[in-house]
């Protein structure tokens, strides 16, 4: 007998998201691939376009457990399949494809469209960073994620980075954390850009 | 200390409680300090939550290869009643599901407003009348032997006189009993004999001598490539009956110009996978084995070449015949059919979840 698949209660999955259990995330990842594969390949979209969609959706799922006041109103199958439909829709009205969805399933769907704004707008804050980053270039990028996210201390830095001391490391610092803000802040939203070509 | 590290240590709590107090109210005094520690706070947020997607991405893509990854990276275009489970209590959603991919093929391949909309009203009877059907087919199907709905169903056709027949793999892939059925063949038993991941190709065997003492199968495998622009044809089990679709061989290699495919321009619809493609004289030219979009009448079949190389690197040759003259050569496309139908079979796949 193979071992049975992890088990898990709707609570147990986003828990394990939130803290980003990659067992919870697997058995998560594997229980709703096929819903939303079958979603979209029955709806014009190709396997790849599934997984984008699929990956999306989990994001969503993952944005919204990080809120501290998030409660889920319904099932988790519920939620995933409407947030996927909603994006999958999206796309297909991206790309001029008018499409029709079974009336008979509207009865299942949940109301995600706040979900799915919320994940827009930090849709648009990962872009930006994106971006930001990448003009950034290196050493400066990597210097601010190894400060930032890798929490690495200024001597460390100053030693992968071969500066002479702590200080030296702590200045470029500076200097890479200042042209990230100005890159990121200065740089349009998507908005700010339309208005200005009108 | 510079403002940035003054905020980096107020952010990790590194300060004291009388520079704590003395930061807050600094903050709650000062309109541009607090305004350049809110940019900051926002940017080093913006910044870890990157980093949070980032690295969720690549779990989710370590995930997805490692369960999935082996999938073909064409629509796998097989009918899951598994959406029945999910979505709905009677077959009427499987029966919409279907036609709405042809509705979506007017939409899309319509141009104007006017005309789209008005064969969508066309094909939206169509689809009435066959969900009606459907009711009728669930009702009078109370009398019958009642059969569980296979979690996978696709085509399949034969490969000799000895039972073995043929067709795509991810259609049994993880399957615990798979069963064959046509008009003329109540639902059998077949046993999967050889795998073929990479081309997307199965072999199975009906151990029934019963069924296959008179197996006569009019068609063999082709030794050679066809050439584009010849005409082609498939039968395939897209639904409970047996459907004809035909066209043109359109390109010599398939998605992402993978040379062991041909691209045909039949439209071919989930039940599909598993189809022969055959040409004007009833060779065997192909499997059908997915398309890109449901949007097109695009299908790709894995040529008849590749499945006699694997079926030879796995030293198996005996279990197709080979250089058989097609017996429905010359004959209108009506009779051919008649004789090739009862060795094109819908195969149902069950798996224990």
């Amino acid at each position: 007998m193979s071992k049975p698949n992890l088990q898990l209660t709707d609570s147990q999955y986003l828990q394990g998201l939130r803290v980003g259990n990659n067992e919870v995330l697997t058995a998560l990842y594997k229980k709703y691939y096929n819903l939303v594969l079958k979603l979209v390949v029955n709806n014009s979209g190709t396997s790849e376009a599934a997984k984008d969609v699929y990956q999306e959706t989990i994001i969503v799922l993952y944005e919204n457990v990080k809120k501290p006041q998030f409660e889920l109103n319904c099932q988790l199958q519920t939620f995933i399949y409407s947030v996927a439909k909603r994006l999958w829709l999206k796309q297909l009205k991206k790309n001029g494809q008018t499409f029709l969805f079974r009336e008979d399933e509207e009865g299942e769907i949940a109301d995600v469209s706040e979900d799915v704004s919320l994940h827009e707008q930090k849709e648009k804050d990962f872009e930006k960073v994106n971006q930001s980053l990448a003009k950034l270039g290196e050493p400066c990028a990597t210097l601010i994620r190894d400060f930032y996210i890798t929490k690495l201390s200024m001597d460390e830095i100053a030693e992968k980075f071969g500066y002479t001391n702590a200080d030296n490391a702590k200045n470029q610092k500076y200097k890479c954390l200042q042209r990230l803000k100005k890159s990121f802040f200065d740089s349009p939203t998507v908005e700010q850009s339309e208005i200005e070509r009108k | 200390m510079r403002n940035t590290d003054l905020f980096d240590n107020y952010l990790n709590g590194n300060l004291g409680t009388q520079e704590t107090s003395d930061f807050e109210s600094r903050l709650a005094a000062d309109e541009v300090f607090a305004n350049a520690f809110n940019e900051h706070k926002t940017l080093i947020a913006a910044l870890k939550e990157h980093n949070e997607i980032e690295k969720l991405k690549s779990q989710m893509n370590l995930i997805h290869e490692k369960e999935f990854g082996g999938d073909a990276k064409v629509i796998s275009i097989n009918k899951k009643d598994s959406f029945i489970r999910h979505y709905g209590k009677t077959a009427l959603v499987a029966a919409s599901t279907a036609l709405i991919v042809v509705l979506g093929t007017v939409a899309v391949l319509t141009p104007g407003v006017q005309q789209t909309s008005n064969q969508i009203t066309e094909l939206g009877l169509k689809l009435k009348a066959s969900n009606e059907a459907i009711v009728e087919g669930i009702k009078e199907g109370s009398q019958k032997p009642v059969h569980a709905p296979a979690n996978m169903e696709g085509s399949a056709f034969a490969l000799n006189n000895a039972g073995y027949i043929i067709t795509s793999y991810h259609i049994i892939n993880g399957a615990d009993s798979v069963f064959v059925e046509n008009k003329g063949l109540e639902r059998t038993l077949a046993k999967v004999v050889l795998t073929d991941p990479r081309l997307d190709l199965a072999v199975l065997k009906i151990d029934n001598k019963e069924v296959t003492k008179n197996w006569n199968v009019p068609f063999s495998l082709s030794g050679k490539t066809t050439d584009i622009g010849e005409k082609v044809f498939t039968l395939g089990y897209p639904r409970k009956d047996m459907v004809y679709g035909e066209g043109a061989l359109s390109s010599l290699s398939g998605y992402s110009n993978d040379t062991t495919m041909y691209q045909v321009s039949i439209p071919v619809n989930p039940g599909n996978s598993g189809s022969p493609l055959l040409d004007d004289q009833g060779n065997v030219i192909g499997l059908i084995r997915g398309k890109v979009t449901s949007a097109e009448a695009t299908g790709f079949a894995v040529k008849s070449i590749e499945i006699i190389r694997s079926i030879h690197d796995q030293g198996a040759d005996s279990i197709r015949t080979s250089g058989k003259k097609p017996m429905a050569k010359g004959l209108k496309r009506s009779d051919q059919i008649k004789r090739i139908n009862p060795y094109v079979f819908n195969i149902l796949v069950y798996k224990n979840d």
